[in-house]
């Protein structure tokens, strides 16, 4: 008996340290409000969630580090608005795999936020549902949102998710480490930023800048430099690819001589190490990365440097949030988190572009220094496609890339694996 | 206890092994018939869902049961045309003129050690052998070699290296698991032979301190982190010769580095399980063989030889073949060391990509279903036949000390 007991006990404690660690994290505490009106008005005038009863709307994202706080305060002060509706902000570890088993199990988020490149294969597989169903339409989107976020969210005449912001990569350094004689001038000249790296390799024996795609699997830091080359994108809406291009081998052999002056080894965690603790002069990387510099207390700049892909972040509505009725509440959560005033306030904090077209122009927005650096870098690049031949291009050139990254092949033998390989991807779903 | 009437008898036998039968029945046979169906079709990250209004996806397919079924823009899967295709894409390659004759090369190669093992077994039946026995087979090993320069095995490797990529990431794997077998075993056996020496003081304690890295297996994933930080370029060696002013490699972007650093850390978890398996064999040798031998004045070595290593052959052959077969599926440990890398390029599977990796990132990464399926029906069948053949090994060694 005492046995017994002493599992229950057990399992009564492991029960509730798990329900503790899984619960949403402790609401950071009541921060004074700089702003007068702690009231969010939603934009547009909405159908009134059905008041008396209890919805918890659960919302799967992908927002990390500090840049979540300021998204989780706003997600606060819907709460705080409509007391009947409790948001759950969840962030799992592979959300492709997750979503695929839990919507048909009816056990999946309402609401998904991610990058307007996984809308077709979200699409093709059944996990999101098309807004127009839903009383949105081509000219709300039009009217709110800025044309390229507009275009991003639309595949195949049907509107699939709701813009929040815009974002891009960007040659990000320390001003207090790199002098102006290193720093790329032209966008578009390479060879130039080979120069100046061999130059700040040997006069100060650190590297000049850190790409978490250069050392790494991941096509989309390394884009910039494809794209930059000449490359139109990897993948088009047709299922073209066009990694056997001269200009994507001009960009390879770049790669191989640009390595001996950078980081053999990278990642997200690398590069920030790196550049925190002054190993690296700059970091090749977008808005995300801006609340951390700050917190480190970096005076970074932000230049222009080849062409970045130039990707939406969306809400999506899923098929679950239909199933169980949530829809219209789900909704108006986009729609509020997307309006121009929350967006406006998270880009004050966390330095990101909004996709609401009040937020970018108001002059608050436009006259934050990250704007204008990430603005001039997203204006070079080249859209992120939405269409489910996307899904094709990341892990090949991913792969590639850091082959002849480690000399494991020649840019000519990575060049044409990859155009093979995704090919190949695109072959089996055609 | 008469008035059992034979019906009533099988129905309560029944009743009582249900619960068995249905929990196989519900994890084991659904899932390998549904893995099957599964491996005949196209499934995958563009053909995602079934076609519920199917027959036999209505039966076997438990999406389709809820009656709700995901409704997505994508065809829905279906078989294969040959319905085999799957299984041909795999092991084609193999089957090709190019692979057989690969592996006939490879074949050829290993009959000298085949004729060492015949001339042993001849030898034993003599009164006196002419040759011992460690002769014989060094004499086989030398033949292997000089074979293998005339067959062109490195030639034929390299061929069936491009047959497929199943046929690579297993070839590895094989590669890994005979690197790994006589490493574990002979450390093993040197650290047994060491804690059975009973002069040693703080015996308790080395023993202790040894099985550690086991117990650490508990949480693999954590103590390979700590492996990895150790090989990183900017890890624990290359800051340790960094202070000699020598600029260390990136160990795990390079091939032979990344599979040698595999072998070392799957070392240091495996011994332990080697070194207490043996540890109890040695104990059970009885003393008076060895006090024996001594009389007669035989030498340490002759004893290993002629006492030790024959007596533990009963302990010795069960743990190389359930080693032997865990080490074929090992995933965990290098994933976390080396997520399969160093990358090879696009489409090619990392040097340390081995055969539970592969089917890892093939599924979770290019959702690629339906022929993992057949990898996975492929890999029941080898590794099946596997345990079947190790039964009958343990079975066999169960009577030598009867």
């Amino acid at each position: 008996m005492k046995k017994v007991l002493f599992s229950l006990v057990g399992v009564l404690v492991v029960a509730s340290l798990l329900a503790s660690a899984c619960a949403p994290k402790a609401t950071p505490t009541p921060t004074p409000k700089p702003e007068a009106t702690p009231t969010p008005v939603p934009p547009t005038p909405t159908p009134k969630p059905p008041e008396a009863k209890k919805v918890t709307i659960t919302l799967w994202h992908q927002w990390g580090g500090d840049y979540l706080k300021a998204i989780e305060q706003a997600f606060q002060d819907y709460m705080a608005a409509h007391p009947n509706v409790t948001i759950d902000l969840s962030k799992p570890e592979d959300t492709a795999n997750a979503l695929s088993v839990a919507i048909p199990a009816g056990e999946g988020p309402d609401i998904i936020g991610w990058a307007n490149d996984r809308i077709g294969d979200q699409a093709l597989a059944g996990n999101i549902v098309p807004l127009d169903d839903y009383g949105i339409t081509m000219s709300f989107l039009e009217k709110t949102y800025e044309p390229a976020a507009v275009r991003g969210v639309v595949w195949q005449d049907k509107i699939w998710a709701l813009p929040e912001s815009q974002e891009g990569i960007a040659f990000v350094y320390n001003k207090a480490m790199v002098d102006e004689k290193y720093l790329p001038t032209d966008p578009t000249d390479f060879d130039a930023l080979l120069a100046k790296a061999k130059a700040f390799y040997e006069d100060t024996g650190k590297y000049l800048v850190c790409n978490q795609g250069l050392g790494n699997p991941d096509a989309y830091h390394v884009a910039p430099i494809y794209f930059g080359f000449g490359v139109p994108e990897y993948v088009d809406d047709q299922g073209n690819a066009y990694l056997g291009t001269p200009e994507a081998l001009a960009a390879a052999e770049w790669m191989v001589k640009f390595s001996q002056y950078a980081p053999g080894e990278t990642s997200h965690d690398i590069c920030k190490a790196m550049i925190v603790d002054g190993n690296a002069g700059a970091w090749w990387t977008g808005p995300w990365a801006i609340a951390d510099l700050e917190a480190a207390g970096i005076d970074y700049g932000i230049l222009p440097m080849g062409k970045p892909f130039v990707g939406i972040k969306t809400l999506m509505l899923s098929a679950n949030a239909v199933d169980r009725g949530n829809a219209e509440v789900a909704l108006d959560i986009m729609k509020y988190f997307t309006s121009g005033e929350v967006q406006k306030k998270i880009a004050l904090v966390n330095k990101t572009i909004p996709a609401p077209t009040g937020a970018v122009q108001d002059p608050e927005i436009k006259a934050l220094a990250t704007l204008a650096g990430f603005g001039a870098s997203m204006n070079l690049g080249v859209p992120m496609a939405n269409t489910p031949y996307a899904s094709a291009q990341w892990g090949p050139v991913g792969d590639a890339t850091t082959a002849l990254w480690t000399g494991a092949q020649t840019p000519q033998e990575a060049m044409a694996g990859a155009q093979a390989a995704i090919e190949t991807a695109i072959a089996g779903m055609k | 206890m008469v008035g059992w009437s034979g019906r009533r008898k099988t129905l309560t036998i029944l009743l009582f092994v249900a619960p068995t039968l249905l929990g196989l029945l519900i994890f084991s046979i659904f899932p390998l018939v549904l893995n099957i169906f599964i491996s005949l079709t196209n499934r995958g990250k563009f053909h995602p869902n079934p076609d519920c209004t199917q027959t036999i996806w209505k039966i076997v397919e438990p999406t389709c049961w809820l009656g709700n079924p995901p409704k997505g823009l994508a065809e829905p899967f279906g078989f294969q045309t040959p319905v085999y295709q799957n299984y041909a894409d795999l092991l084609g390659g193999l089957f090709g003129r190019a692979g057989l004759v690969a592996l006939l090369h490879i074949v050829i190669a290993l009959l000298p050690l085949l004729a060492a093992w015949y001339l042993n077994r001849r030898f034993d039946r003599q009164l006196t052998r002419p040759v011992p026995s460690w002769m014989v087979w060094l004499g086989g090993l030398v033949g292997v070699f000089l074979v293998s320069r005339l067959a062109d095995v490195p030639g034929a490797y390299n061929t069936l290296l491009r047959a497929g990529n199943f046929i690579m990431v297993n070839i590895r794997t094989i590669l890994y698991v005979v690197v790994c077998m006589p490493l574990f075993f002979t450390l093993g056996l040197i650290m047994a032979l060491i804690l059975n020496n009973r002069h040693i003081k703080g015996l308790t304690f080395f023993r202790v301190i040894l099985i550690v890295p086991w117990a650490a297996s508990t949480v693999a994933i954590m103590m390979s982190l700590v492996w990895q930080f150790f090989f990183r370029e900017r890890g624990t060696i290359n800051q340790l010769v960094g202070l000699l002013n020598i600029k260390g490699p990136a160990f795990l972007n390079n091939s032979l580095w990344a599979f040698v650093i595999v072998v070392l850390v799957n070392l240091w978890y495996t011994y332990p399980f080697f070194m207490v398996s043996l540890l109890g064999g040695l104990q059970s040798i009885p003393q008076e063989l060895y006090e024996a031998a001594e009389v007669d004045g035989a030498s340490w070595w002759k004893q290993l030889i002629n006492i030790t290593l024959p007596l533990l052959r009963p302990i010795a052959l069960p743990i190389i073949v359930l080693s032997s077969l865990t080490t074929y599926k090992i995933d965990a440990v290098v994933w976390s060391l080396t997520r399969g890398g160093p990358i090879a390029g696009a489409g090619k599977p990392g040097a340390t990509e081995f055969v539970m990796l592969h089917a890892y990132k093939q599924i979770f990464e290019t959702q690629a279903y339906g022929r993992m399926g057949a990898f996975a029906v492929i890999l029941f069948v080898m590794l099946f036949a596997a345990t079947l053949y190790s039964l009958r090994i343990t079975r066999i060694t169960k009577g030598a000390y009867e």
